[in-house]
Protein backbone atom coordinates (compact mmCIF):
# COMPACT_ATOMS: atom_id res chain seq x y z
CA UNK A 1 0.00 0.00 0.00
CA UNK A 2 1.24 3.47 -0.59
CA UNK A 3 0.67 5.92 2.85
CA UNK A 4 -2.66 7.23 1.44
CA UNK A 5 -4.16 3.94 0.71
CA UNK A 6 -3.30 2.37 4.47
CA UNK A 7 -5.78 1.57 7.04
CA UNK A 8 -6.23 4.89 9.54
CA UNK A 9 -4.47 3.04 12.25
CA UNK A 10 -1.63 2.69 10.30
CA UNK A 11 -1.69 6.01 8.48
CA UNK A 12 -2.10 7.77 12.55
CA UNK A 13 0.89 5.65 13.94
CA UNK A 14 2.91 6.99 10.48
CA UNK A 15 1.78 10.83 11.11
CA UNK A 16 3.19 10.38 14.86
CA UNK A 17 6.72 8.83 13.65
CA UNK A 18 6.23 11.84 11.19
CA UNK A 19 6.07 14.52 13.74
CA UNK A 20 8.71 12.59 15.62
CA UNK A 21 11.29 12.71 12.36
CA UNK A 22 10.93 15.93 11.88
CA UNK A 23 11.31 17.50 15.31
CA UNK A 24 14.11 15.49 16.47
CA UNK A 25 16.13 14.06 13.86
CA UNK A 26 18.83 16.00 12.23
CA UNK A 27 20.27 13.89 9.19
CA UNK A 28 23.60 15.89 8.92
CA UNK A 29 24.40 16.38 12.66
CA UNK A 30 23.57 12.02 12.50
CA UNK A 31 26.13 12.22 9.75
CA UNK A 32 28.86 14.06 11.00
CA UNK A 33 28.87 12.93 14.37
CA UNK A 34 28.58 9.12 12.80
CA UNK A 35 26.13 8.30 15.30
CA UNK A 36 22.16 8.44 15.98
CA UNK A 37 21.40 10.13 19.52
CA UNK A 38 20.46 7.63 22.54
CA UNK A 39 17.49 9.79 22.66
CA UNK A 40 16.27 9.36 19.17
CA UNK A 41 16.78 5.61 19.53
CA UNK A 42 14.98 5.78 23.51
CA UNK A 43 11.91 8.08 21.83
CA UNK A 44 11.49 5.82 18.63
CA UNK A 45 11.10 2.84 21.71
CA UNK A 46 8.85 4.96 23.28
CA UNK A 47 6.66 5.24 20.36
CA UNK A 48 6.35 1.35 19.82
CA UNK A 49 8.58 1.43 16.55
CA UNK A 50 10.56 -1.22 17.62
CA UNK A 51 7.87 -3.87 18.16
CA UNK A 52 5.60 -3.37 15.24
CA UNK A 53 6.16 -6.89 13.72
CA UNK A 54 6.48 -8.40 16.99
CA UNK A 55 3.34 -10.62 17.88
CA UNK A 56 0.83 -9.11 20.63
CA UNK A 57 1.36 -11.92 22.70
CA UNK A 58 4.90 -10.69 23.40
CA UNK A 59 3.61 -6.99 23.59
CA UNK A 60 4.23 -6.11 20.22
CA UNK A 61 1.54 -4.63 17.62
CA UNK A 62 1.68 -7.67 15.43
CA UNK A 63 1.40 -5.72 12.05
CA UNK A 64 2.65 -7.44 9.15
CA UNK A 65 5.88 -6.55 6.46
CA UNK A 66 2.89 -3.41 4.61
CA UNK A 67 3.12 -1.62 8.29
CA UNK A 68 7.06 -2.19 8.58
CA UNK A 69 7.51 -0.76 5.26
CA UNK A 70 5.21 2.07 6.28
CA UNK A 71 7.27 2.54 9.14
CA UNK A 72 10.55 2.55 7.03
CA UNK A 73 9.68 4.52 4.55
CA UNK A 74 8.37 7.37 6.26
CA UNK A 75 11.74 7.42 8.64
CA UNK A 76 14.08 7.30 5.30
CA UNK A 77 12.30 10.66 4.07
CA UNK A 78 13.70 12.41 7.32
CA UNK A 79 17.19 10.04 7.73
CA UNK A 80 18.27 6.81 6.10
CA UNK A 81 20.74 5.86 9.05
CA UNK A 82 17.42 5.47 11.58
CA UNK A 83 15.52 4.24 8.89
CA UNK A 84 18.53 1.80 8.25
CA UNK A 85 18.97 0.79 12.03
CA UNK A 86 15.60 0.48 12.19
CA UNK A 87 14.64 -1.12 9.50
CA UNK A 88 17.12 -3.48 9.95
CA UNK A 89 15.85 -4.41 13.44
CA UNK A 90 12.33 -4.96 11.85
CA UNK A 91 13.21 -6.86 8.97
CA UNK A 92 16.32 -8.97 8.92
CA UNK A 93 16.70 -8.75 12.78
CA UNK A 94 13.78 -10.18 14.03
CA UNK A 95 11.97 -12.14 11.28
CA UNK A 96 14.31 -15.06 12.07
CA UNK A 97 12.96 -15.47 15.30
CA UNK A 98 9.04 -14.37 14.96
CA UNK A 99 9.10 -16.42 12.07
CA UNK A 100 10.62 -19.60 13.07
CA UNK A 101 11.82 -19.03 16.88
CA UNK A 102 10.50 -21.71 19.46
CA UNK A 103 7.91 -20.50 21.80
CA UNK A 104 10.29 -20.49 24.64
CA UNK A 105 13.02 -18.58 22.79
CA UNK A 106 10.35 -15.90 22.00
CA UNK A 107 8.87 -15.27 25.36
CA UNK A 108 12.66 -15.04 26.31
CA UNK A 109 13.38 -12.47 23.82
CA UNK A 110 10.12 -10.98 22.14
CA UNK A 111 8.64 -8.78 25.08
CA UNK A 112 12.14 -7.30 25.71
CA UNK A 113 12.44 -6.36 21.59
CA UNK A 114 8.64 -5.31 21.45
CA UNK A 115 9.55 -2.69 23.99
CA UNK A 116 12.68 -1.01 23.00
CA UNK A 117 14.98 -2.53 25.23
CA UNK A 118 16.72 -4.96 22.85
CA UNK A 119 17.83 -4.20 19.66
CA UNK A 120 18.49 -6.64 16.64
CA UNK A 121 21.21 -7.51 14.29
CA UNK A 122 21.67 -9.59 11.28
CA UNK A 123 24.91 -11.35 10.50
CA UNK A 124 25.96 -13.25 7.76
CA UNK A 125 28.34 -11.88 4.93
CA UNK A 126 32.04 -13.38 5.78
CA UNK A 127 35.30 -12.10 4.36
CA UNK A 128 35.12 -15.13 1.93
CA UNK A 129 31.04 -15.09 1.88
CA UNK A 130 29.65 -12.15 0.19
CA UNK A 131 26.84 -13.26 -2.17
CA UNK A 132 28.12 -16.31 -2.35
CA UNK A 133 26.26 -17.13 1.22
CA UNK A 134 27.14 -20.92 0.75
CA UNK A 135 30.40 -20.21 1.21
CA UNK A 136 30.51 -19.10 5.22
CA UNK A 137 32.75 -20.62 7.39
CA UNK A 138 31.07 -19.80 10.57
CA UNK A 139 31.18 -22.94 12.50
CA UNK A 140 28.40 -24.15 15.12
CA UNK A 141 28.95 -27.33 16.33
CA UNK A 142 27.67 -29.75 19.44
CA UNK A 143 29.13 -30.31 22.84
CA UNK A 144 27.36 -32.12 24.95
CA UNK A 145 23.63 -30.43 25.75
CA UNK A 146 25.43 -27.15 24.38
CA UNK A 147 26.43 -25.60 21.29
CA UNK A 148 30.37 -24.17 20.26
CA UNK A 149 30.68 -20.97 17.72
CA UNK A 150 33.61 -20.19 15.77
CA UNK A 151 33.85 -17.95 13.12
CA UNK A 152 33.56 -14.53 12.33
CA UNK A 153 31.19 -11.80 9.84
CA UNK A 154 31.76 -8.29 8.34
CA UNK A 155 29.67 -5.81 7.81
CA UNK A 156 27.05 -6.32 10.21
CA UNK A 157 24.35 -3.17 10.72
CA UNK A 158 23.53 -2.63 14.25
CA UNK A 159 26.51 -4.77 15.26
CA UNK A 160 27.92 -1.95 17.57
CA UNK A 161 24.80 -1.67 19.39
CA UNK A 162 22.81 -4.84 18.96
CA UNK A 163 21.82 -6.65 22.10
CA UNK A 164 20.91 -9.88 19.88
CA UNK A 165 21.96 -11.10 16.93
CA UNK A 166 20.86 -13.49 14.36
CA UNK A 167 23.47 -15.35 13.03
CA UNK A 168 24.24 -18.28 10.04
CA UNK A 169 26.52 -20.99 10.81
CA UNK A 170 27.44 -24.34 9.19
CA UNK A 171 26.35 -27.01 11.33
CA UNK A 172 26.97 -30.16 9.72
CA UNK A 173 26.49 -32.15 13.17
CA UNK A 174 22.90 -30.48 14.21
CA UNK A 175 21.08 -32.42 12.01
CA UNK A 176 19.35 -31.78 8.77
CA UNK A 177 22.09 -31.94 5.86
CA UNK A 178 26.15 -32.10 6.18
CA UNK A 179 26.46 -28.37 4.62
CA UNK A 180 23.30 -27.75 6.35
CA UNK A 181 23.24 -23.88 8.34
CA UNK A 182 21.60 -22.85 10.73
CA UNK A 183 19.88 -19.59 12.36
CA UNK A 184 21.16 -19.17 15.63
CA UNK A 185 20.46 -16.28 18.16
CA UNK A 186 23.39 -14.63 20.08
CA UNK A 187 23.16 -12.45 22.73
CA UNK A 188 26.02 -9.24 22.56
CA UNK A 189 26.92 -10.34 26.23
CA UNK A 190 28.30 -13.79 25.38
CA UNK A 191 31.31 -14.92 26.61
CA UNK A 192 33.41 -15.08 23.18
CA UNK A 193 31.79 -12.64 21.26
CA UNK A 194 33.86 -10.03 20.16
CA UNK A 195 32.60 -6.57 18.27
CA UNK A 196 34.67 -4.80 16.23
CA UNK A 197 35.41 -1.20 15.35
CA UNK A 198 33.05 0.92 13.85
CA UNK A 199 33.28 0.58 9.93
CA UNK A 200 33.89 4.35 8.41
CA UNK A 201 31.33 4.49 5.23
CA UNK A 202 30.45 6.58 1.75
CA UNK A 203 27.43 6.55 3.18
CA UNK A 204 24.58 5.54 6.39
CA UNK A 205 27.14 7.03 8.91
CA UNK A 206 24.84 7.11 11.68
CA UNK A 207 24.34 3.28 11.16
CA UNK A 208 26.50 1.37 12.86
CA UNK A 209 28.59 -1.48 10.81
CA UNK A 210 31.03 -3.44 12.59
CA UNK A 211 32.43 -6.93 12.58
CA UNK A 212 32.07 -9.66 14.89
CA UNK A 213 34.18 -11.99 16.07
CA UNK A 214 32.95 -15.33 17.78
CA UNK A 215 35.85 -17.13 20.38
CA UNK A 216 34.52 -20.33 21.65
CA UNK A 217 31.05 -19.33 22.28
CA UNK A 218 29.26 -21.44 24.31
CA UNK A 219 25.26 -21.38 24.35
CA UNK A 220 22.25 -23.84 24.87
CA UNK A 221 21.37 -25.52 22.46
CA UNK A 222 17.58 -24.09 22.03
CA UNK A 223 19.40 -20.52 20.17
CA UNK A 224 18.70 -22.40 17.40
CA UNK A 225 16.38 -21.07 15.27
CA UNK A 226 13.33 -23.18 13.38
CA UNK A 227 14.95 -26.26 12.29
CA UNK A 228 18.61 -27.39 12.80
CA UNK A 229 20.60 -27.44 9.37
CA UNK A 230 17.70 -25.92 7.22
CA UNK A 231 18.57 -22.06 7.94
CA UNK A 232 19.23 -21.98 4.17
CA UNK A 233 15.16 -22.19 3.58
CA UNK A 234 14.30 -19.96 6.83
CA UNK A 235 17.14 -17.55 5.38
CA UNK A 236 14.86 -17.65 2.18
CA UNK A 237 12.01 -16.36 4.13
CA UNK A 238 14.23 -13.61 6.47
CA UNK A 239 15.27 -12.53 3.14
CA UNK A 240 12.61 -11.55 1.46
CA UNK A 241 11.44 -9.78 4.78
CA UNK A 242 14.84 -7.43 4.51
CA UNK A 243 15.01 -6.77 0.83
CA UNK A 244 11.38 -5.04 1.16
CA UNK A 245 11.92 -3.50 4.05
CA UNK A 246 15.12 -2.02 2.44
CA UNK A 247 13.07 -1.06 -0.76
CA UNK A 248 11.31 0.95 1.65
CA UNK A 249 13.26 2.78 2.72
CA UNK A 250 14.14 3.58 -0.75
CA UNK A 251 10.68 4.82 -0.91
CA UNK A 252 10.98 7.12 1.52
CA UNK A 253 14.34 8.61 0.32
CA UNK A 254 13.17 8.84 -3.49
CA UNK A 255 10.27 11.33 -1.94
CA UNK A 256 12.36 12.97 -0.39
CA UNK A 257 14.88 13.62 -3.10
CA UNK A 258 11.31 14.04 -5.91
CA UNK A 259 10.24 16.62 -3.21
CA UNK A 260 13.34 19.12 -2.86
CA UNK A 261 14.24 18.72 -6.88
CA UNK A 262 10.60 20.11 -7.67
CA UNK A 263 11.17 23.02 -4.87
CA UNK A 264 14.36 23.42 -6.47
CA UNK A 265 13.69 23.99 -9.65
CA UNK A 266 10.46 25.58 -9.48
CA UNK A 267 12.62 28.01 -7.85
CA UNK A 268 15.89 28.53 -8.98
CA UNK A 269 15.87 31.09 -11.81
CA UNK A 270 18.57 31.54 -14.76
CA UNK A 271 17.94 32.96 -17.95
CA UNK A 272 14.81 35.20 -16.51
CA UNK A 273 12.63 32.34 -15.72
CA UNK A 274 12.83 29.17 -13.27
CA UNK A 275 14.91 26.55 -14.76
CA UNK A 276 12.10 23.63 -14.04
CA UNK A 277 10.27 25.72 -17.06
CA UNK A 278 13.03 24.22 -19.59
CA UNK A 279 11.53 21.36 -21.74
CA UNK A 280 14.87 19.19 -20.70
CA UNK A 281 14.37 19.93 -17.51
CA UNK A 282 10.49 19.24 -17.17
CA UNK A 283 11.66 15.98 -18.62
CA UNK A 284 14.28 15.02 -16.08
CA UNK A 285 11.55 15.83 -13.13
CA UNK A 286 8.91 13.82 -15.02
CA UNK A 287 11.00 10.61 -15.12
CA UNK A 288 12.11 10.80 -11.70
CA UNK A 289 8.64 11.16 -10.83
CA UNK A 290 7.28 8.09 -12.95
CA UNK A 291 10.42 5.83 -11.78
CA UNK A 292 9.30 6.93 -7.94
CA UNK A 293 5.41 6.28 -8.84
CA UNK A 294 6.68 2.45 -10.54
CA UNK A 295 8.88 2.09 -7.29
CA UNK A 296 5.83 3.09 -4.63
CA UNK A 297 3.74 0.52 -6.92
CA UNK A 298 5.90 -2.45 -6.60
CA UNK A 299 7.17 -1.80 -3.13
CA UNK A 300 3.48 -1.86 -2.00
CA UNK A 301 2.72 -4.90 -3.84
CA UNK A 302 5.96 -6.72 -2.51
CA UNK A 303 4.96 -5.75 1.39
CA UNK A 304 1.16 -6.71 1.20
CA UNK A 305 1.76 -9.86 -0.78
CA UNK A 306 1.15 -13.49 1.44
CA UNK A 307 2.20 -15.78 -0.63
CA UNK A 308 5.98 -16.89 0.62
CA UNK A 309 6.84 -18.21 -2.96
CA UNK A 310 5.71 -14.97 -4.78
CA UNK A 311 7.49 -12.64 -1.91
CA UNK A 312 10.52 -14.95 -2.44
CA UNK A 313 10.83 -13.62 -5.85
CA UNK A 314 9.07 -10.65 -5.93
CA UNK A 315 10.96 -9.35 -3.36
CA UNK A 316 14.23 -9.30 -5.40
CA UNK A 317 12.56 -7.39 -8.40
CA UNK A 318 11.59 -4.70 -6.05
CA UNK A 319 15.08 -4.69 -3.89
CA UNK A 320 16.84 -3.81 -7.45
CA UNK A 321 14.01 -1.87 -9.10
CA UNK A 322 14.01 0.73 -5.87
CA UNK A 323 17.64 0.37 -4.79
CA UNK A 324 18.55 1.65 -8.80
CA UNK A 325 15.41 4.58 -8.52
CA UNK A 326 16.46 5.52 -5.61
CA UNK A 327 19.91 5.87 -7.09
CA UNK A 328 18.86 7.45 -9.97
CA UNK A 329 16.57 9.56 -8.09
CA UNK A 330 19.60 11.09 -5.79
CA UNK A 331 22.12 11.56 -8.77
CA UNK A 332 19.94 13.57 -10.86
CA UNK A 333 18.96 15.68 -8.00
CA UNK A 334 22.43 16.65 -7.70
CA UNK A 335 22.44 17.36 -11.18
CA UNK A 336 19.55 19.33 -10.84
CA UNK A 337 20.91 21.43 -7.87
CA UNK A 338 24.14 22.38 -10.05
CA UNK A 339 26.81 23.54 -8.02
CA UNK A 340 25.21 23.77 -5.17
CA UNK A 341 24.16 19.45 -5.43
CA UNK A 342 27.87 19.17 -4.66
CA UNK A 343 28.09 21.33 -1.60
CA UNK A 344 27.39 19.38 1.68
CA UNK A 345 25.49 21.64 3.68
CA UNK A 346 22.96 21.40 1.22
CA UNK A 347 21.72 18.28 2.18
CA UNK A 348 22.09 17.12 -1.27
CA UNK A 349 25.30 15.03 -1.42
CA UNK A 350 24.07 13.12 1.70
CA UNK A 351 20.88 11.50 -0.39
CA UNK A 352 23.28 10.29 -2.49
CA UNK A 353 26.10 8.69 -0.62
CA UNK A 354 23.07 7.26 1.67
CA UNK A 355 21.59 5.73 -1.77
CA UNK A 356 24.49 4.16 -3.05
CA UNK A 357 25.01 0.93 -0.92
CA UNK A 358 21.31 -0.23 -1.70
CA UNK A 359 22.22 -1.64 -4.84
CA UNK A 360 24.91 -3.51 -2.81
CA UNK A 361 24.08 -4.72 0.56
CA UNK A 362 21.12 -7.44 0.67
CA UNK A 363 22.50 -9.36 -2.51
CA UNK A 364 23.87 -7.09 -4.95
CA UNK A 365 21.68 -6.22 -7.77
CA UNK A 366 23.69 -8.20 -10.36
CA UNK A 367 23.73 -11.65 -8.44
CA UNK A 368 19.66 -11.09 -7.97
CA UNK A 369 19.00 -9.95 -11.57
CA UNK A 370 20.94 -13.69 -12.02
CA UNK A 371 18.78 -15.41 -9.81
CA UNK A 372 15.90 -14.51 -10.46
CA UNK A 373 16.60 -14.95 -14.21
CA UNK A 374 16.57 -18.97 -12.98
CA UNK A 375 13.60 -18.13 -11.70
CA UNK A 376 11.87 -17.08 -14.81
CA UNK A 377 14.20 -19.74 -16.80
CA UNK A 378 12.73 -22.54 -14.80
CA UNK A 379 9.09 -21.03 -13.76
CA UNK A 380 8.08 -18.88 -16.59
CA UNK A 381 5.60 -16.14 -14.68
CA UNK A 382 2.35 -16.79 -16.39
CA UNK A 383 1.56 -13.48 -16.36
CA UNK A 384 -2.84 -13.09 -17.92
CA UNK A 385 -3.00 -9.61 -19.91
CA UNK A 386 -3.64 -6.76 -18.23
CA UNK A 387 -5.38 -5.23 -20.93
CA UNK A 388 -2.73 -2.06 -20.84
CA UNK A 389 -1.50 -2.38 -24.73
CA UNK A 390 2.37 -1.11 -23.69
CA UNK A 391 2.40 -3.53 -20.77
CA UNK A 392 1.07 -6.33 -22.18
CA UNK A 393 3.30 -6.05 -25.12
CA UNK A 394 6.64 -5.63 -23.30
CA UNK A 395 5.20 -8.94 -21.12
CA UNK A 396 4.90 -10.72 -24.56
CA UNK A 397 8.15 -9.33 -25.99
CA UNK A 398 10.09 -10.61 -23.07
CA UNK A 399 8.23 -13.99 -23.19
CA UNK A 400 9.30 -14.51 -27.07
CA UNK A 401 13.00 -13.48 -26.46
CA UNK A 402 12.62 -16.35 -23.81
CA UNK A 403 11.50 -18.92 -25.94
CA UNK A 404 13.91 -18.16 -28.41
CA UNK A 405 17.05 -17.99 -26.19
CA UNK A 406 15.65 -21.59 -25.12
CA UNK A 407 15.45 -23.04 -28.06
CA UNK A 408 18.59 -21.99 -29.35
CA UNK A 409 20.52 -22.56 -25.90
CA UNK A 410 18.50 -25.56 -24.60
CA UNK A 411 19.31 -26.77 -21.49
CA UNK A 412 22.40 -24.90 -21.42
CA UNK A 413 20.81 -21.40 -20.90
CA UNK A 414 21.29 -22.69 -17.28
CA UNK A 415 25.11 -22.47 -17.63
CA UNK A 416 24.77 -18.75 -19.63
CA UNK A 417 24.83 -16.53 -16.89
CA UNK A 418 24.86 -13.55 -18.96
CA UNK A 419 21.75 -15.02 -20.66
CA UNK A 420 19.85 -15.53 -16.59
CA UNK A 421 21.28 -12.18 -15.96
CA UNK A 422 19.09 -10.16 -19.23
CA UNK A 423 16.18 -11.85 -18.15
CA UNK A 424 16.37 -10.99 -14.64
CA UNK A 425 16.81 -7.20 -15.53
CA UNK A 426 13.44 -7.79 -18.03
CA UNK A 427 11.70 -9.08 -15.00
CA UNK A 428 12.20 -5.94 -13.29
CA UNK A 429 11.34 -3.80 -15.77
CA UNK A 430 8.19 -6.31 -16.64
CA UNK A 431 7.28 -6.30 -12.79
CA UNK A 432 7.11 -3.02 -11.86
CA UNK A 433 5.60 -1.79 -15.05
CA UNK A 434 2.68 -4.41 -14.03
CA UNK A 435 2.38 -2.88 -10.80
CA UNK A 436 2.23 1.22 -11.99
CA UNK A 437 -0.53 0.02 -13.96
CA UNK A 438 -2.83 -1.62 -11.28
CA UNK A 439 -1.48 1.48 -9.05
CA UNK A 440 -3.26 3.42 -11.82
CA UNK A 441 -6.24 1.87 -12.00
CA UNK A 442 -7.28 1.55 -8.61
CA UNK A 443 -6.42 5.63 -7.93
CA UNK A 444 -9.33 7.15 -6.72
CA UNK A 445 -9.20 10.64 -5.93
CA UNK A 446 -10.73 13.45 -8.08
CA UNK A 447 -9.77 14.03 -11.47
CA UNK A 448 -7.03 15.85 -10.99
CA UNK A 449 -5.60 12.79 -8.92
CA UNK A 450 -6.55 10.12 -11.33
CA UNK A 451 -5.04 12.54 -14.24
CA UNK A 452 -1.56 12.49 -12.42
CA UNK A 453 -1.27 8.90 -11.56
CA UNK A 454 -2.22 7.67 -15.22
CA UNK A 455 0.51 10.29 -16.68
CA UNK A 456 2.87 9.07 -14.23
CA UNK A 457 2.20 5.27 -15.27
CA UNK A 458 2.00 6.55 -19.00
CA UNK A 459 5.54 8.00 -18.78
CA UNK A 460 6.94 4.61 -16.85
CA UNK A 461 5.50 2.59 -19.39
CA UNK A 462 7.20 4.25 -22.04
CA UNK A 463 10.98 4.47 -19.88
CA UNK A 464 10.42 0.85 -19.27
CA UNK A 465 9.67 0.20 -23.15
CA UNK A 466 13.10 2.03 -23.66
CA UNK A 467 15.19 0.68 -21.18
CA UNK A 468 13.78 -3.22 -22.18
CA UNK A 469 15.35 -2.57 -25.90
CA UNK A 470 18.92 -3.41 -24.81
CA UNK A 471 18.18 -6.35 -22.74
CA UNK A 472 15.38 -8.02 -25.68
CA UNK A 473 17.98 -7.49 -28.11
CA UNK A 474 20.09 -9.86 -26.87
CA UNK A 475 22.12 -7.64 -23.89
CA UNK A 476 26.36 -7.37 -24.25
CA UNK A 477 28.17 -8.72 -26.98
CA UNK A 478 29.53 -11.66 -24.97
CA UNK A 479 32.74 -12.10 -27.73
CA UNK A 480 33.74 -7.93 -27.58
CA UNK A 481 33.27 -8.43 -23.39
CA UNK A 482 35.49 -10.81 -23.31
CA UNK A 483 38.01 -9.52 -25.98
CA UNK A 484 38.16 -6.01 -24.05
CA UNK A 485 38.55 -7.71 -20.48
CA UNK A 486 41.05 -10.39 -21.44
CA UNK A 487 43.53 -7.51 -22.70
CA UNK A 488 42.47 -5.84 -19.54
CA UNK A 489 43.37 -8.80 -17.31
CA UNK A 490 45.94 -9.90 -18.66
CA UNK A 491 47.78 -5.96 -18.45
CA UNK A 492 46.51 -6.50 -14.98
CA UNK A 493 49.01 -9.48 -14.86
CA UNK A 494 46.10 -11.84 -14.07
CA UNK B 1 29.13 -47.70 -8.45
CA UNK B 2 29.51 -48.11 -12.92
CA UNK B 3 31.29 -45.62 -14.96
CA UNK B 4 28.36 -43.55 -15.26
CA UNK B 5 27.92 -43.11 -12.00
CA UNK B 6 31.45 -41.87 -11.31
CA UNK B 7 31.19 -39.98 -14.36
CA UNK B 8 27.99 -37.87 -12.58
CA UNK B 9 29.87 -38.18 -9.44
CA UNK B 10 32.80 -36.17 -10.53
CA UNK B 11 30.61 -33.43 -12.20
CA UNK B 12 28.73 -33.26 -9.14
CA UNK B 13 32.54 -32.78 -7.48
CA UNK B 14 33.86 -30.04 -9.74
CA UNK B 15 30.63 -28.02 -9.48
CA UNK B 16 29.82 -28.27 -5.58
CA UNK B 17 33.69 -28.07 -4.56
CA UNK B 18 33.55 -31.53 -3.05
CA UNK B 19 36.01 -34.28 -2.50
CA UNK B 20 34.35 -37.22 -4.72
CA UNK B 21 34.83 -39.43 -1.97
CA UNK B 22 32.74 -37.42 0.16
CA UNK B 23 29.36 -37.56 -2.22
CA UNK B 24 26.92 -40.55 -1.99
CA UNK B 25 23.81 -41.07 -3.58
CA UNK B 26 21.63 -39.79 -0.99
CA UNK B 27 22.86 -36.81 -0.40
CA UNK B 28 20.23 -33.50 -1.06
CA UNK B 29 21.88 -30.94 -3.87
CA UNK B 30 21.57 -28.14 -1.41
CA UNK B 31 21.68 -29.42 2.43
CA UNK B 32 24.16 -32.09 1.78
CA UNK B 33 26.56 -30.46 -1.09
CA UNK B 34 25.89 -26.54 -0.19
CA UNK B 35 24.88 -26.22 -4.06
CA UNK B 36 22.56 -23.47 -4.35
CA UNK B 37 19.95 -22.44 -7.21
CA UNK B 38 21.98 -21.28 -9.72
CA UNK B 39 24.79 -24.26 -9.04
CA UNK B 40 22.26 -27.41 -9.27
CA UNK B 41 20.94 -25.64 -12.31
CA UNK B 42 24.66 -25.53 -13.96
CA UNK B 43 25.06 -28.81 -12.58
CA UNK B 44 22.39 -30.43 -15.18
CA UNK B 45 23.39 -28.07 -18.10
CA UNK B 46 27.11 -29.33 -17.15
CA UNK B 47 25.92 -33.16 -16.94
CA UNK B 48 23.83 -32.84 -20.39
CA UNK B 49 27.34 -31.79 -22.25
CA UNK B 50 29.89 -34.03 -20.15
CA UNK B 51 27.44 -37.20 -20.88
CA UNK B 52 26.11 -35.79 -24.30
CA UNK B 53 22.02 -35.89 -23.40
CA UNK B 54 18.81 -33.91 -24.23
CA UNK B 55 17.35 -32.80 -21.07
CA UNK B 56 14.64 -30.42 -20.72
CA UNK B 57 15.19 -27.27 -18.35
CA UNK B 58 11.29 -28.62 -16.70
CA UNK B 59 13.19 -31.52 -15.79
CA UNK B 60 16.34 -29.92 -14.32
CA UNK B 61 14.26 -28.53 -11.34
CA UNK B 62 12.78 -31.76 -10.27
CA UNK B 63 16.13 -32.81 -9.93
CA UNK B 64 17.45 -32.09 -6.04
CA UNK B 65 19.38 -35.38 -5.07
CA UNK B 66 22.43 -37.14 -6.16
CA UNK B 67 20.63 -40.07 -6.70
CA UNK B 68 17.99 -38.46 -8.84
CA UNK B 69 20.83 -37.27 -11.11
CA UNK B 70 22.70 -40.64 -11.70
CA UNK B 71 18.86 -42.10 -12.57
CA UNK B 72 17.88 -39.69 -14.96
CA UNK B 73 21.60 -40.15 -16.30
CA UNK B 74 20.66 -44.14 -17.20
CA UNK B 75 17.44 -43.45 -18.39
CA UNK B 76 18.85 -41.09 -20.81
CA UNK B 77 21.69 -42.97 -22.10
CA UNK B 78 18.87 -46.20 -21.96
CA UNK B 79 16.26 -44.19 -23.17
CA UNK B 80 13.79 -45.27 -20.53
CA UNK B 81 12.00 -42.71 -18.69
CA UNK B 82 13.23 -42.62 -14.97
CA UNK B 83 10.99 -44.21 -12.17
CA UNK B 84 8.67 -41.49 -10.51
CA UNK B 85 9.53 -38.89 -13.48
CA UNK B 86 6.14 -37.49 -15.18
Amino acid sequence: MVLSEAPSLVRDFAASLERFARAHLDPSAIDEQGRIPTEVVRGLGELGAFGVSIPQAYGGAGLGLAEVSEVVATLAKRDRSVAATLGLHLGLGTRGLVAFGSEELKARYLPSIASGQALTAFATTEAGAGSDLGAIRTQAHRDGEGLIVNGEKIYVTNGGIANLITITATSSDLGGGRRGHSLILLESTDPGLEIGPEEHKLGLRGSSTTGLRFNEIRIPLDRVIGRPGEGSTHLEHVLAWGRTAMAAGCVGAGREGLERVVEHVTTRVQFGRPIGELPVVRNQVATLAAVLFATEALVAEAAETDDDHRLSRLSMATKIFASEANGEIADEAVQLFGGSGFIEDTGVPLLLRDARITRVFEGANDVLATRLGVMEVTHPSHRPASGERRADALAEDIERALVEAKKRLGIHILRHSAELHRFGRLAVLREATDAAVRRARRTIGDGRVRASASSRCLKWQLLAEDRARTWLSGGPDPDLVQAVTRNLYEEAGR
Amino acid sequence: MNQLHQRVIQVIASLATVPVQEIRPEDRLREDLGMDSITSMELVSALAEELSLEIEVEEAIEITTVRQVMEMASARLSGVEPHGAQ
